[in-house]
C-alpha cells in the first residue's frame, strides 16, 4: 500500500514530476513499474473522492501501462539497430512541460512587481465593472460563447429534467454520528467507524470528518498505513 | 514650452501607455518648429525619469505594453496600497499562468498543441485568459479541423511590465534546469517535509 499525498496538481505531467523530484528519480530513466503503481493509486484516491479532471489522470494512466507492457516485451529495434525505449515521448513531454512550468513562475513573479506600480487612476476597478453593460466595443470570444451558453441554458432548462436520487447521508448526519462515537472514548479509529458500511457512508463520513478536522473539533492522527484515528480536541 | 514638460503632461494625464507615435504626432502638430523626432522624445523621457531620481520623486516613466506609462516606484505600494484598501493584490492559478505561458512562449499556438503540453484540457483556461484580455485569437491553423491560434496582447505585456515579447525571460535549456540547484532544492524540501511527518507519527 503506497501513502498517497494529495497535493495541488495542475495535471497528470505534474503529478509525474512531483515523483521525480521526490524520489530523486532520474528522469532519464524512470522505473515505470514502480511510479505507474504509485499513479494509479492516487487516481483511484481522485475517483473516490470525486475530484475533478480524473479523465485526462485516466489517460495517462492508460499510456503509463502501455509503457509498463512495452518494456516487458523483447526491445524493439529501429532502422538504425538502435533500441527504442517506450518511455521516450513520456520522458520529451515531461521535459517539455517542466519548462513551461518555470516560465509560468517568471510570468508569476512579473506579474507580481507590475502590480507594485500604480499608474494614474488605480482605483477605477469598481467604475470598471460598473460599465460592463455599457459596453458596446466588440466583446471577446470567450465572452460570447459563455453568453450564448447561458441563453442555451435558459432554453433547455425547461425541456430536461435530471432525476437525481437523494444522497442517503447527510454531511451533518455523518458529523453527529463521529461525534457520538467519540463520545466517552479516548481515540476510535477510522475503520471501526465505517465498517461494512456502504461506500457512500465511508465517503460522507470522511468529509465530514474533514469537516470537523477544519472547525477544530477533532484531532487525527495516524496509526498505521492503513488507518488513522480521531480524538476530540 | 520645452517638449520634455508637454511629454510629462501627456504621460501624466494618460491611464494608459502613451506609444512615442501618439507623442511624436502630438509634438509635430502644436510643436512643428522644433522638428522632432523618436530619438528626441525617448531622450527626453529618459531625462525626466532622472530628475524623478535626483529629485526623489515617487514616480518614473516606465516601458510597458507598446509606449511609456507614468507610474508610481515599487517602494511606494505599501503605501498606496493602504489608500486604497479595496484594492488586493491579484493572484493568477497555476493553471491559468501555465497556459499563459504557454501561449506567450509558442504563439501563435493552438488549444489541442496546449491541452498536449499540459496533459489537460486548457479550455478553461484559455476562456478566462481571454476574458482578462491576456491573450486574443490570431487566426486559424493549416491543421486538421483549423484550431484557433492564440497569442497574446500588448495588455499582457502592459500587465507584466514588458516592452514587448523579447523582454520575455529565455526559457532554459533542459540540461540547465535539471542542473539547477533550486531543482534539487525543492526535493530537500520534499524530503525534509516527509521526515517531519514520519518522525511526528513515530512520537
Amino acid at each position: 500500500m503506497y501513502r498517497v499525498q494529495i497535493g495541488p496538481f495542475e495535471g497528470p505531467l505534474d503529478l509525474l514530476l512531483f515523483f521525480v523530484k521526490r524520489d530523486e528519480i532520474d528522469i532519464y530513466d524512470i522505473p515505470i513499474a514502480r511510479i505507474t503503481e504509485e499513479f494509479l493509486a492516487y487516481v483511484q484516491l481522485m475517483e473516490e473522492l470525486n475530484l475533478d479532471g480524473v479523465g485526462d489522470f485516466l489517460y495517462f494512466a492508460a499510456l503509463l501501462m502501455d509503457i509498463k507492457a512495452r518494456m516487458l516485451l523483447p526491445a524493439e529495434k529501429a532502422e538504425e539497430e538502435q533500441e527504442v525505449d517506450p518511455r521516450r515521448e513520456l520522458v520529451e513531454r515531461l521535459l517539455e512541460y517542466v519548462r513551461y512550468k518555470e516560465a509560468a513562475g517568471h510570468l508569476e513573479k512579473l506579474h507580481h512587481m507590475r502590480q507594485l506600480h500604480y499608474g494614474r487612476g488605480y482605483v477605477p476597478e469598481a467604475e470598471q465593472y460598473q460599465e460592463v453593460e455599457e459596453r458596446w466595443e466588440t466583446p471577446s470570444l470567450g465572452a460570447l460563447i459563455r453568453a450564448f451558453r447561458k441563453v442555451m441554458q435558459k432554453a433547455t432548462a425547461r425541456e430536461v429534467v435530471h432525476q437525481v436520487a437523494p444522497e442517503v447521508y447527510t454531511l451533518e448526519e455523518q458529523r453527529a454520528f463521529v461525534l457520538e462515537r467519540l463520545k466517552g472514548r479516548e481515540k476510535v479509529a477510522f475503520s471501526s467507524l465505517v465498517m461494512r458500511r456502504s461506500r457512500a457512508f465511508v465517503i460522507v463520513t470522511f468529509l465530514a470528518i474533514l469537516e470537523l478536522l477544519k472547525n477544530q473539533v477533532i484531532r487525527v492522527f495516524l496509526g498505521t498505513e492503513e488507518d488513522f484515528y480521531l480524538e476530540r480536541v | 514650452m520645452n517638449m520634455e514638460v508637454i511629454i510629462e503632461a501627456i504621460l501624466f494625464a494618460a491611464t494608459a501607455p502613451v506609444r512615442v507615435e501618439e507623442m511624436l504626432e502630438v509634438l509635430r502638430t502644436t510643436k512643428p518648429e522644433l522638428s522632432v523626432d523618436e530619438a528626441m522624445v525617448r531622450a527626453a523621457i529618459d531625462a525626466l525619469n532622472e530628475k524623478y531620481a535626483e529629485g526623489g520623486h515617487a514616480v518614473r516613466v516606465y516601458a510597458w505594453g507598446e509606449g511609456f506609462q507614468l507610474s508610481t516606484i515599487p517602494d511606494m505600494a505599501p503605501y498606496v496600497q493602504a489608500h486604497s484598501q479595496e484594492r488586493r493584490v491579484r493572484k493568477l492559478t497555476r493553471s491559468l499562468l501555465e497556459t499563459l505561458a504557454i501561449v506567450a512562449y509558442r504563439q501563435p499556438v493552438s488549444k489541442p498543441e496546449i491541452d498536449f503540453i499540459r496533459g489537460v484540457d486548457a479550455g478553461y483556461a484559455l476562456g478566462k485568459l481571454l476574458e482578462m484580455g491576456y491573450i486574443e485569437v490570431k487566426g486559424r491553423s493549416d491543421q486538421v479541423g483549423r484550431p484557433l491560434l492564440y497569442g497574446t496582447t500588448t495588455y499582457f505585456l502592459e500587465q507584466f511590465g514588458l516592452s514587448g515579447l523579447e523582454d520575455l525571460p529565455r526559457p532554459r535549456e533542459i540540461e540547465e534546469l535539471l542542473a539547477d540547484p533550486a531543482f534539487s532544492r525543492e526535493r530537500a524540501q520534499l524530503l525534509a517535509f516527509q521526515q517531519t511527518e514520519e518522525t511526528q507519527k513515530q512520537s
